[in-house]
């Protein structure tokens, strides 16, 4: 049984998204767990950042618009062939970008830092806003196509988007728990001790910054096929919001925690959005218990009382 | 660009600062003192403009309306300080939980507000004697803005003897410094910090309630205003109330001649100033703390 | 760990069967309403408009004795909303798409109406764009689109004299960029000579319109044509008011500023001799048909209608109409060939006329009459009504396939 257990997360994980495909409810539900899915990416590259390294970014959505809008105004533009091809570009787009903004914000450090990356997001919001002749602006770029072999169900689209997303959430994985894992991992709870053993705090963060809006970049990308409109409020600090809410309520201490996080999430939204037109009252209260009772999310229901070991 | 459009623009600009600093001035102030990022500071705004609505229903007089803002929004701050915020001091990764917890309460009472009040928009008149204009040359004032200004700078004046003359301001001050030292001293130092919540809310509430007769009393007011404010705190530095008064003082003016020169990118220039301060001199333009590495 | 994982899915499983409805008994629409914020009057307004068409058309009776249902959901946004639509039809199998405030919601719901093959019957967003060149055969507009409100605008300046400079000032997005671009085509297609002396582009919900105000104060138009909607146009005339715009200017409104929600929120405040228009009055036309609809709608909600809610009275009767002419809610194709040419009486048509939906682009034809702001309490808490009419008819408005192809040219 200890052999497996630093695979159980990755087995339910299997059960949960393949088990959706084998039962097939209706259109509406796949697409459910279709969002699900990309917003776990999300919220696991932004918890690279926020669990991993302690840094507190409020401007993922950056990234994740850069994503979905390299794909969808190429895929409207040159046509959806080249669709995979189309999210990668989006992500190296978006990692180039995050080069330079890690650059600047990282020189500050705590609410700064945080400030920062909120005003720069917001920037671009504001610029993909205005610029309307080229971003297509509140209008949305609508009926972005998608490559033939994933049109129609959308069950198509959904294993399309569980195979990438489980590609690159193993990708990070194996990232958090290699030796750069656990200097970032070292960074968040001791920054001076890092600096003693003789490593470069500010390089390995900026490492760091820079895989999560890659990864963040690629979730964008998926969301543009998915209801296959853009729009740039997906570069709105509310999205970047809600990254940070997933990764808080599933609990920010461990690698699915945010998964967890984007489940609850999307799944209060559908089913609070059907009763009650007072859906941010409801997720306003839940984030106020987790933050009170639960700091270390759902998934660190159990550590309580365990001390600051961080489980993986 | 002549005289008289200057002085125009120049006034219009200065009575939007002023209603940002109001905000922006409890926002710093509560970084400063009880060092918590009051994210949810907005909501006060409008739950100070909603308050006033209320009282100015059932009273129908302005000034009791101004009242009900002001003291509605300290109230619900120091609740909110005193219930909520105190049960996360302490805690290691507390800046994250401060802006999760005020962020929470961002959704809370925008919806309590749509529950309470129904979600479409409300007018109240302004009062009377605030109703008209004088003209400065060929340039038309608005009373009523000049009102804004002149409370404003009120404030301001009153904040500044409270804080550098009397004994009790000099504490709060001293609280931004070391919370644990003071408390040593001998000062009640958890009153203080719920105080001064209550007392940098109640000035958002004021903002609220005097801008309501101008704008509309809506939803959502609170989300527009808290960006502003932050800006304005980011360049004038965290803490720094006077910094957030030239925050303010520049936001306004350059919000207001951008629409003249730059009518596309005015919104977007805010931004822009908050980067290059925070590139340039990350812990704002009037503060000597450093925060960077 | 485990527990929280297996709960998860048992939370998941749960939310299936939810969606299930039986649609034995009834016809479904599917309506999409802002119900929350800036926009929310008009989804509560459309709520009631809705639920007294559905009375007005269950006792009449439909074919096969079934009755019309109106799901209605708070569309929040455009992504939400196309879920949304989506389970409307996937699991609530609802036969209408229905409703719609803001035309970017609009814009994306149209797509899933042309890629499921659902009808949607669009009630109050106004782009002319879903008209035009972004048509698709299963949508169809029970309310005007802004480009007739701004044609009539224009035919208003042709006959006004003694103006010559203008200016405008809407919401930086497509709405207010488009009734720009619409009245200066009308403009030019009349041969009128104007001269643009400014454009402000303030962002939608902008709190503070101040120095925008003493800009414009500087340029001095003669005309300031306005683009707002809803809690925009009652801060800026509240703001605009004590610099004296409206005594140096003409404040020209035509497509929403005449709604009646702004009289109301504004009662003194409202400035005497604004020229405004709005795609439903309370006072005009003076028939027993609008009467009727208005008293109904004040009996029911305690307080005058908006606009919007005309617009979601009307298209309720289309549907049922169409339903009756075909006899079954099924046949998707016959709905939309009984819906092309369909004649229908609405509370806004004057004396001598109805409504007709224009076959080519499935837009409503209405008249339009535009007025001034004059002393009117006949319906509180409103101080000011409008009055000094003038009345263009429909067929000079729409449709105009020149601006039609005008527009598939411009927006690609």
């Amino acid at each position: 049984m200890n052999r497996i257990k630093p695979y159980l997360p990755w087995i339910l994980y299997f059960v949960f998204f393949i088990g959706i495909m084998v039962v097939r409810p209706g259109e509406h539900y796949v697409h459910l767990v279709a969002r699900v899915i990309i917003f776990s990416l999300f919220a696991v590259a932004f918890n690279l950042l926020f669990g991993t390294t302690g840094l507190l970014s409020f401007g993922q959505a950056l990234f994740y618009g850069i994503g979905a809008y390299t794909v969808g105004m190429l895929a409207k533009a040159i046509g959806p062939e080249y669709f995979i091809l189309y999210i990668l570009l989006g992500a190296v787009i978006a990692a180039f970008v995050s080069i330079f903004v890690g650059l600047l914000t990282l020189r500050l450090t705590g609410v700064y830092f945080t400030m920062l990356t909120l005003a720069f997001a917001q920037l671009v919001w504001g610029l993909t806003f205005k610029l309307y002749h080229f971003t297509g602006g509140d209008d949305w770029i609508q009926a972005i196509p998608k490559p033939a072999m994933l049109a129609g169900p959308v069950l198509k689209y959904y294993v399309f988007c569980f195979v990438v997303v489980t590609i690159c959430l193993f990708v990070i994985w194996r990232i958090s728990r290699s030796p750069f894992g656990m200097v970032l991992k070292g960074i968040r709870q001791n920054p001076q001790r890092i600096t003693f053993l003789g490593l470069n705090v500010y390089k390995n963060q900026l490492v760091a910054y820079i895989v999560s809006a890659f990864f963040s970049a690629v979730a964008g990308g998926l969301y543009a096929g998915l209801d296959g409109s853009i729009h740039p409020d997906m570069l709105h600090w509310p999205t970047s919001g809600n990254a940070i809410l997933m990764a808080v309520m599933g609990g920010m201490g461990s690698f699915f925690g945010p998964v967890v996080g984007a489940a609850i999430l999307t799944g209060l939204e559908e089913i609070v959005g059907k009763y009650t037109e007072y859906w941010s009252f409801t997720i306003g209260v839940v984030v106020l218990v987790v933050v009170l009772l639960f700091p270390r999310g759902v998934l660190g229901i159990r550590l309580a009382g365990r001390g600051n070991k961080i489980e993986e | 660009m002549d005289f008289t459009t200057l002085i125009a623009q120049f006034i219009s600009g200065l009575s939007v600062a002023m209603l940002i600093f109001l905000v922006a001035s409890g926002l710093t102030l509560i970084f400063g003192v009880v060092n918590v990022f009051n994210f949810a500071h907005g909501s006060f705004y409008l739950l100070g403009s909603y308050f006033a609505y209320q009282a100015m229903g059932m009273f129908h007089n302005f000034w009791i309306g101004m009242a009900a803002g002001v003291i509605g929004a300290g109230i619900v701050g120091m609740l909110m300080e005193f219930f909520f915020l105190r049960r996360i001091y302490g805690r290691t990764e507390e800046g994250p939980f401060q802006i999760l917890m005020t962020y929470s309460f961002i959704l809370i009472l925008d919806d309590a507000v749509k529950y309470i009040w129904g979600s479409e928009y409300k007018t109240i008149p302004k009062p009377d004697a605030l109703m008209g204009s004088f003209s400065l040359g060929s340039v038309m004032v608005p009373s009523y803005n000049v009102f804004i200004i002149i409370v404003g700078l009120a404030i301001v004046l009153f904040a500044w003897y409270f804080l550098t003359k009397t004994d009790t301001g000099k504490k709060v001050r001293a609280s931004s410094l070391d919370r644990e030292m003071l408390g040593l001293l001998g000062t009640n130092v958890p009153v203080i910090m719920t105080v001064v919540f209550g007392v940098a809310t109640a000035m958002g509430g004021l903002a609220g309630a005097m801008a309501a007769p101008l704008r509309t009393v809506t939803p959502g007011a609170g989300v527009e205003v808290i960006i502003d404010s932050l800006i304005v705190v980011v360049i004038g530095g965290f803490g720094n109330f006077w910094g957030a008064l030239l925050g303010a003082l520049i936001i306004g003016q350059v919000l207001s001649f951008g629409i003249l020169w730059w009518a596309e990118l005015a919104t977007v220039a805010s931004f822009v100033v908050m980067i290059i301060v925070l590139i340039v001199k990350p812990q704002g333009l009037l503060s000597k703390r450093g925060v960077g590495r | 760990m485990k527990m929280r994982f297996v709960s998860i899915l048992v939370i998941v499983a749960l939310l299936m069967p939810v969606g299930m409805a039986f649609s034995a008994e009834t016809i479904k629409i599917g309506a999409l309403y802002t119900m929350t914020g800036r926009g929310g009057q008009y989804g509560k307004d459309s709520e009631v408009a809705i639920k007294i068409a559905l009375d007005e058309v269950n006792a009449k009776g439909l074919p096969g004795g079934k009755k019309l249902e109106c799901i209605i959901t708070d569309d929040k946004n455009p992504q939400y909303a196309v879920s949304v639509a989506k389970r409307y039809i996937t699991e609530d199998k609802a036969k209408f798409l229905f409703g719609i405030i803001s035309s970017a919601i609009g814009l994306a719901v149209t797509e899933v109406s042309k890629e499921y093959k659902v009808i949607f019957v669009g009630s109050d967003h106004a782009a002319t764009d879903l008209t035009a060149n972004k048509f698709q055969k299963y949508y169809f507009r029970s309310s005007n689109n802004t480009f007739q409100s701004m044609m009539a605008g224009a035919y208003y300046l042709a006959e006004m004299k003694g103006w010559k400079k203008i200016a405008y000032i809407g919401p930086d997005y497509a709405y207010g960029r488009d009734q720009w671009m619409e009245v200066k085509w009308g403009l030019d297609k009349l041969g009128i000579k104007y001269e643009v002396v400014g454009e402000y582009w303030p962002k939608l919900y902008e709190p503070d319109y101040t120095s925008y105000i003493t800009a414009i104060m500087k340029q001095a138009p003669d005309v300031l044509i306005v683009g707002f909607w809803g809690g925009d146009t009652v801060s800026f005339i509240k703001q605009a008011k004590p610099y004296g715009l409206f005594q140096k200017m003409k404040y020209f409104h035509p497509d929403a500023g005449g709604n009646y929600e702004a009289m109301a929120s504004l009662v003194d405040d409202m400035p005497e001799g604004l020229i405004l228009s709005a795609r439903h009055h309370l006072n005009w036309p003076d028939t027993a048909a609008n009467k009727t609809y208005i008293q109904k709608f004040y009996k029911a909600a305690g307080r005058y209608p908006s606009y919007a809610a005309e617009g979601a009275y009307v298209g309720i009767h289309m549907i049922a109409e169409a339903i009756r002419k075909v006899g079954n809610a099924d046949d998707t194709e016959a709905l939309v060939k009984a819906m092309e040419g369909m004649k229908i009486q609405c509370p806004e048509d004057p004396a001598g006329f109805t409504s007709w939906i224009d076959p080519a682009t499935h837009q409503i034809v209405q008249v339009q009459a535009i007025g001034t702001t004059v002393k009117n309490s006949q319906f509180p808490p409103a101080k000011y009504m409008l009055g000094n009419w003038k009345v263009y008819p429909a067929d000079k408005l729409w449709p105009n396939m020149e601006y039609v192809e005008y527009l598939k040219k411009v927006k690609k």
